[in-house]
């Protein structure tokens, strides 16, 4: 992910601005690190690029 | 390599079809090209990628699935793990752009895996569109446009009468008819 991406995206379950932490980089790409909610604190994983904003409970890789 | 190469070699993700391609056109054509757009349940990325290819959009791409966002991000796209639009700021896009998992399903015949997922629309193949028309709302800047694929084994007078629920009113921008089902993009604008 860009990190302009963060522009447009929000925790999934409050809705509050998210912070980059921890962050790994490609050049400009964030490869690795953590979307921080700044309101209620969930850490959501950025995985080969790909922030998971999954909330919690659905984060698992199989399906249902 | 061919769709059906691609079927093979990408089992866990919906590969582009029919649909695919009725919702890729008729997004382009109707985009001026200057808005953010999302592609919801993006699966292969195929619609997220022709959209930046064919427009100057910003698009980014979203799905539940971890093997559609990796192969979508394969293609070029930006793409985010989401279940719908929940992670995205209010009045984040011009254009939100959904082919839904539609058709309608026997409980009993569910077969649990990524592609049930990604066709399967409950019994009565709303299990997801509905969610969504009540949520796309909160994601669109106020002259955004929603273009929602749906077929007739869904029911589309359905689906224009649940919009309207939520604000929504429906215009009808391209369709196409097979053997078994016709398939119909809508526009819904508020």
């Amino acid at each position: 992910m860009k990190e302009s991406l963060l522009e447009i995206l929000c925790c999934p379950l409050d809705k509050h601005d998210l912070e980059l932490e921890d962050a790994e980089y490609d050049g400009e790409e964030v490869v690795g690190g953590d979307l921080v909610c700044t309101e209620c604190g969930e850490a959501y994983p950025i995985e080969d690029g790909i922030p998971n904003l999954l909330p919690p409970d659905m984060r698992e890789e199989t399906p249902a | 390599m061919t769709l059906e190469e691609r079927r093979d070699d990408q089992p866990d993700v919906y590969q582009p079809a029919e649909d695919s391609q009725l919702l890729a056109e008729a997004a382009c054509e109707r985009l001026a090209g200057s808005e953010t757009v999302l592609e919801v349940g993006t699966g292969s990325g195929y619609i997220a990628a022709r959209i930046a290819d064919e427009t100057a959009a910003r698009v980014v791409a979203s799905d539940l699935n971890p093997h559609a966002v990796r192969q979508a991000r394969t293609e070029g796209v930006e793409t985010v793990r989401a279940d719908l639009v929940s992670p995205f700021r209010d009045g984040a896009f011009d254009a939100v752009a959904f082919n839904p998992p539609y058709l309608p399903t026997d409980p009993e015949n569910e077969w649990d895996d990524w592609m049930e997922h990604a066709l399967s629309g409950g019994e009565d193949g709303r299990a997801v569109i509905d969610p969504f028309l009540e949520s796309v709302g909160r994601v669109l800047a106020p002259d955004g446009v929603v273009y929602l694929l749906v077929s007739s084994l869904t029911g589309v007078d359905g689906v224009v009468e649940e919009a309207g629920d939520h604000g929504f009113s429906a215009v009808a921008v391209a369709d196409e008819s097979f053997p078994f089902e016709t398939l119909t993009v809508l526009e819904l604008l508020r």
